[in-house]
């Protein structure tokens, strides 16, 4: 049976190639199409249950006085508050984006046990002002150009520099960090926030990231901390690292939608071209299966046979398609990781995607398998 | 001498089952990378409708958009009246300054979104009075806690609607009026300067915008002001400042069809070649005959490629009107330069329909290359003894 499913498959084998090509770049596309969505609802899958969110209630863009961290330290159940400001700067042009941060470099460390740093970069990103941290994937892709105990110039587009907005900051590389969660990518430069105070005189954080004591009432904490400031002078508002995550995504709109489309379009394609393919292989067999009819072939073995020549045409493309998705996962985070930090394939878009080959076999084989069960020997043999 | 395209159509037509699928293949392919076009197309008309080229946009010299732009107000007020190029009537110059920020909102749906909202002095109105149209209610009274909102919003947010509140911070603003504007402003909330800087914790606006004389240099102006010791500016026209706004999303959206035209596109062309090849194996006797009656292999060949390409077009017209279908459906995206989401229509124009139909002609084109090639090499001897 084996044998004369290969047999089959190999008579025509530009036909079977072009099929398997089909399927193959079918598979491949709904696998990046996929890890694409993972990669957007990384910071929420990965978010801790531990670190809570504080923000203007208002807008991202509006900033809140520093004096609220030591208010919210003191809030029963919270272990360590850390400031961030987005400093929005840019690297020689700007179209080498990736995120900047001024943060507490102790807290910061405390808040995110995530994020891992060799002793001797933590005991340099502590001791000097205008030190700064990369992710690891940052500085690969900066490999030639930035040397740790170097200084890394940025051009602050959203705070210039004192000294005119053309001056670049100074930022001394301390070295990287590894991030163990998808909470945080490992694609951006935290520096610290008394370099940031000291030279803008800035008073303001964009938002305050706490992490509260295991067992910890959360909701009592998140409604203490709102409760603060319900009267101004800026309200704030709590949340979970999920629902803070979660606001990036739902602003994405319809992509996520148009993704859906768009994977639903490609596979439509791919499955009308085999079941184009099998309609033809049926055709082309029919002798062939009137003559295994007449050896003493089943019904049934002559619906395997034209079944297992499309599965195993899908499952090969399908196997070729995800094989190239994983391959591919390195290349596409070193081109397009900015956009899409936690670009990774995960299992289930493995599974998914041979569980779709083998669906497209299934669809695309079974009418010419039943059209080959049903057949009538005399009429096949005639040709009619 | 040609084969009468009558025979491939025929053909076609004879195996009508597969035609049929191969057509709606090419379709399905043809309909999603027009739809990628039409919303780049619908995203960047729709951005910069209304850019005026008389319109001068100063920032912050190093700004790259309006939220990273800021004025002290002082300043903002001098650079007004400093300039020379910027026209005056009786109400003094036709300028007008404006503080900007994306603040958080409510969908009707329940997700959460960025609003753009626009603080701005009474003066806009004049310099807006051919574009900017109020269809609801009235404009909101210099002073007083009163906003107008686009008209894409009421139908998408919450608290939008005539007589709604709209919260900001601690202080509640009240929705007088809805206006309607051909380009991006139709999905923002606009109050007056004056109360939204102090309600924001501003100190002063984000940009300033001016008529200018007719024929005024903006490079040259830049060039003058960007290197001013009082009020450092820079400046752009409002088309340019728009269009300015919408390069990274509409490149990524241009990209995006362009890969899934490539990978889709080769499957598409894997497909076309199985069908075509398998309708040149099947009629190797016709061929043959062809061959015999003294057709040489160049009419062979062009018949067959021009049978592909019919596959092509069809696939492109139906692919074309799936697409069709689309246009004018409204949709919200994200501009990832300005942060926030604005309402934007599928735009299928002659152009993508054009492009469509144009593509899909190539897949036919590369589909049919291969089997009208190996139509045209046939020996006459050997296909006709063959079944």
């Amino acid at each position: 049976m084996a044998r004369l499913v290969l047999q089959n498959l190999l008579r025509h084998p530009l036909r079977s190639l072009l099929t398997v090509g089909a399927v193959f770049i079918g598979v491949f596309l709904l696998c990046l199409l996929l890890s694409v969505v993972t990669a957007l609802n990384a910071g929420v899958d990965a978010a801790s249950s531990v670190r809570l969110m504080v923000q203007s209630s208002v807008s991202l863009f509006v900033a809140l006085p520093i004096s609220y961290q030591q208010r919210i330290a003191q809030v029963p159940g919270v272990e360590s508050v850390v400031k961030w400001q987005w400093f929005g700067g840019y690297y020689q042009d700007q179209s080498n984006f990736f995120a900047q941060f001024a943060v507490d470099p102790e807290q910061q460390l405390e808040v995110y046990p995530e994020l891992e740093v060799a002793p001797d970069v933590k005991q340099r990103f502590l001791a000097r002002r205008n030190a700064c941290i990369v992710g690891e994937q940052l500085l690969a892709q900066f490999a030639d150009e930035w040397k740790v105990g170097g200084t890394i110039p940025l051009i602050g587009a959203l705070f210039p520099h004192p000294d005119g907005p053309e001056v670049a900051w100074q930022f001394e590389l301390a070295g990287t960090y590894r991030s163990t969660s998808g909470a945080l990518d490992n694609r951006t430069l935290f520096f610290r926030w008394d370099y940031f105070e000291e030279t803008t005189d800035l008073e303001e954080a964009g938002v305050f990231v706490l992490r509260v004591a295991p067992g910890a009432d959360v909701s009592r904490i998140m409604a203490e901390i709102d409760g603060l400031y319900a009267n101004g002078p800026q309200k704030v508002r709590t949340t979970t690292e999920k629902e803070f995550q979660r606001q990036f995504v739902t602003m994405l709109g319809a992509v996520p939608l148009f993704v859906t489309w768009i994977g639903g379009g490609a596979l439509f394609a791919i499955l009308l071209a085999c079941v184009n393919t099998m309609l033809m292989a049926a055709r082309q067999q029919r002798h062939d299966v009137g003559i295994l009819k007449a050896l003493g072939f089943t019904d049934g073995a002559a619906f395997r046979l034209m079944l297992a020549q499309s599965l195993v045409l899908c499952l090969l493309g399908g196997l070729l398609g995800v094989g190239l998705g994983k391959g591919t996962e390195a290349a596409f985070v070193t081109v397009l990781g900015t956009f899409f930090p936690g670009y990774v394939v995960t299992d289930q878009t493995v599974a998914l995607g041979l569980g779709t080959a083998l669906a497209l076999g299934l669809v695309a084989g079974i009418v010419p398998a039943w059209t080959s069960a049903r057949l009538d020997v005399v009429r096949a043999l005639r040709g009619t | 001498m040609l084969i009468p395209l009558g025979y491939n159509l025929r053909s076609l037509w004879v195996r009508r089952s597969s035609t049929l699928l191969t057509v709606l293949g090419l379709g399905a392919t043809v309909t999603i990378v027009s739809a990628v076009l039409a919303l780049q197309h619908g995203f960047q008309s729709m951005f910069t409708a209304g850019g005026r080229e008389d319109l001068a946009v100063f920032l912050r010299p190093g700004a790259t958009n309006e939220g990273d732009s800021i004025f002290r107000r002082d300043l903002g007020a001098r650079l007004v009246n400093t300039v020379g190029e910027i026209v005056s009537d009786a109400g003094g110059p036709r300028a007008s300054m404006e503080c900007y920020l994306a603040v958080l909102a409510r969908k009707l749906d329940g997700g959460e979104t960025n609003v753009p909202l626009r603080g701005v002095q009474p003066r806009t109105f004049d310099l807006r009075a051919g574009e900017l149209e109020i269809v609801a209610g009235r404009r909101f009274t210099p002073g007083s806690d009163e906003v107008i909102v686009g008209e894409s919003l009421v139908r998408r947010l919450q608290n939008c609607g005539l007589d709604d509140v709209i919260v900001l911070n601690t202080t509640p603003f009240r929705v007088v009026g809805v206006f309607r504007h051909p380009g991006a402003f139709a999905s923002e909330i606009w109050g007056d300067l004056e109360r939204f800087m102090p309600t924001l914790g501003r100190y002063g606006p984000n940009r300033v915008i001016a008529e200018v004389q007719p024929g005024t240099d903006f490079e040259a102006l830049s060039a003058r002001l960007e290197g001013d010791k009082e009020v450092p500016a820079k400046v752009l026209s409002e088309r340019e400042f728009l269009e300015s706004q919408t390069r990274v999303f509409s490149t990524a959206l241009l990209t995006l069809g362009r890969v899934l035209g490539l990978i889709m596109g080769i499957g598409a062309i894997f497909a076309a070649t199985n069908t075509m090849l398998a309708s040149v194996v099947a009629r190797t006797s016709e061929i043959g005959i062809l061959l015999a009656m003294g057709f040489r292999p160049l009419p062979v060949f062009v018949a067959f490629q021009l049978e592909a390409l019919v596959l092509g077009l069809a696939g492109g017209v139906v692919g074309g009107l799936a697409a069709l279908s689309l246009n004018g459906v409204e949709t919200g995206a994200m501009n990832w330069q300005t942060f926030t989401e604005f309402a934007f229509a599928f735009r299928v124009t002659p152009g993508v329909l054009g492009s469509a139909i144009g593509f899909s002609l190539v897949l036919g084109l590369l589909g049919g290359a291969w089997p009208a090639w190996r139509a045209a090499r046939m020996k006459p001897t050997e296909a006709l003894r063959l079944e």
